[in-house]
């Protein structure tokens, strides 16, 4: 009986001792979490523990996606596939237009010597998950590490801008949405060029709301807000949000404005991640030497730079 | 030994499940009743299996759980932690109750993780829900534990031989 006593005794003492040396550690994890990034290697390390249960996750999704392609008639096929060229037509169309206006805006940026446009080719995504926490609106996409996806990395859907990647893990990444309501979002209004900050509204609501809209700014109902592409996350010029309503109270400092975004956020599974084309600052030059003379020609010291102007040259010869 | 890694694996693997129905998306309404899976499974087999699942592997549940859900890491590991802690403590208590009695000590636990998430994410500056909604999954939790204990019972009985 004796032996017994004893047993138990020190069992539960070196049970106190290991639960106090955990709690410890978990409330250092969530200092160092929060304080450090070293933390983001042993994340990247779980995650590999993470990635088989996602995918499992996500099976019903791609069941049924897949049953769509399988079981569809011939001629919702053949409807569907005259409006997409129709659509392709018009897109082509409306592209040439723009591939003229591009050029011509990036000599005039280029003579103002303001920054380009940010460009570069996309990356097709799908959102596989969305946060289990109601109050942090982010999504989990199927690409990561492995496909070059990092942090701060902009997210497109088809009609508008989504929002950043936060976390990367191997195969799969968190992207913060736009209306969560630790997002801010550099945005202007397409009309006036007016520069405001839209900010996720806490809640059940999937809207936005500018910061620090003055009386006197210009922001009406209906008016379409696009990324201005300060904060150097977001490219320029994307569709964000369409403004539905703007209380102008005298008693307040600053104008209530109330936004939707364009992306479907809740119902669209294929995104883009916008991937920066690496050879940006050279092809600025290039804009620059094109559309300037003499200054850009004092400028420009590398060899390399000198090529791509000789390059040009010649093209222009030609 | 062959029959302590055994299992482990079963727990490794039921564990799984625990994870895979604590991130399967769910529509906007069920979200607040997504019961406690990772809680009831760790509360489960530390109670049956107390000399075999401790609070390590607890602890280390908690803290996959943290990346899987993307949150803030620890904080699933220490509600985790706390979970086993006292289901340990009382598991030869615990095992003598009646599946309702054990209901309850199923809603206690998840009351007492749900706060302490709660008074972390406070803490810890990050966003909390304004409602008091997110009580409602210790009621799902605590209705489903009949069910989900006859489930793990009938598994352990059949692959784990003592």
């Amino acid at each position: 009986m004796k032996v017994i006593d004893k047993a138990l005794f020190t069992k539960g003492v070196a049970l106190e001792y290991r639960a106090v040396t955990l709690v410890l550690l978990s409330a250092f994890l969530m200092f160092a979490d929060r304080r450090f990034d070293t933390m983001q290697s042993l994340r990247f390390a779980l995650a590999y523990a993470a990635t088989p249960v996602y995918w499992v996750a996500d099976l019903p999704a791609r069941t049924s996606d897949l049953m769509d392609d399988v079981f569809v008639s011939h001629t919702e096929l053949v409807v569907e596939n005259s409006r997409l060229r129709n659509e392709l037509l018009l897109a082509q169309r409306e592209l040439q237009v723009l591939e003229s206006l591009a050029s011509e805006n990036n000599r005039l940026l280029a003579l103002d010597e303001a920054t380009r446009i940010v460009e570069g080719e996309v990356v097709a995504a799908e959102i596989i998950n969305q946060s289990p926490d109601r109050q942090s609106k982010k999504v989990l996409i199927n690409r990561g590490a492995q496909d070059g996806v990092f942090v701060g990395q902009a997210m497109l859907a088809a009609d508008g801008l989504m929002g950043q990647v936060v976390e990367v893990m191997p195969r799969t990444s968190w992207v913060l949405l736009v209306t969560d309501p630790l997002h801010v979002t550099p945005v202007e209004v397409n009309r006036n060029g007016e520069r405001a900050l839209a900010r996720g509204l806490s809640g059940a609501s999937d809207q936005l709301e500018l910061e620090f809209v003055t009386q006197t700014q210009d922001v009406r109902v209906g008016d379409l807000l696009i990324s201005s592409g300060m904060g150097q996350v977001f490219p320029k010029n994307y569709p964000v949000a369409d403004v539905v309503s703007v209380l102008n109270d005298p008693g307040q400092d600053f104008t209530v404005v109330r936004a939707r975004p364009r992306a479907q956020l809740n119902s669209t599974r294929h995104v883009m991640l916008l991937r920066p084309s690496e050879v940006e600052p050279d092809v600025r030059d290039d804009y620059l030497d094109d559309a300037l003379t003499e200054e850009a020609e004092e400028a420009v010291t590398d060899s390399e730079h000198d090529e791509s102007r000789e390059e040009l040259e010649q093209g222009a010869q030609e | 030994m062959k029959s302590r890694s055994a299992s482990l694996w079963i727990v490794t693997i039921s564990l799984f499940f625990a994870y895979l129905l604590a991130v399967v998306p769910l529509p906007e309404w069920a979200m607040d009743w997504r019961p406690m899976w990772a809680l009831m499974f760790v509360f489960y087999w530390t109670m049956a299996l107390p000399y075999r699942i401790g609070l390590g592997f607890a602890w280390a549940a908690g803290l996959v759980l943290d990346v899987l859900e993307g949150g803030l890491l620890g904080v699933n590991a220490l509600t985790l932690l706390i979970v086993a802690y006292i289901t340990l403590s009382f598991h030869q208590r615990l095992r003598m109750y009646t599946q309702l009695q054990q209901s309850g000590v199923v809603f206690f636990l998840c009351i007492v993780t749900l706060a302490l998430n709660h008074w972390l994410k406070v803490i810890n500056d990050q966003l909390v829900s304004e409602s008091w909604g997110f009580f409602l999954a210790a009621l799902s939790s605590a209705a489903i534990w009949p069910a989900l204990f006859l489930l793990l019972r009938g598994l352990r009985r059949g692959f784990i031989n003592h």
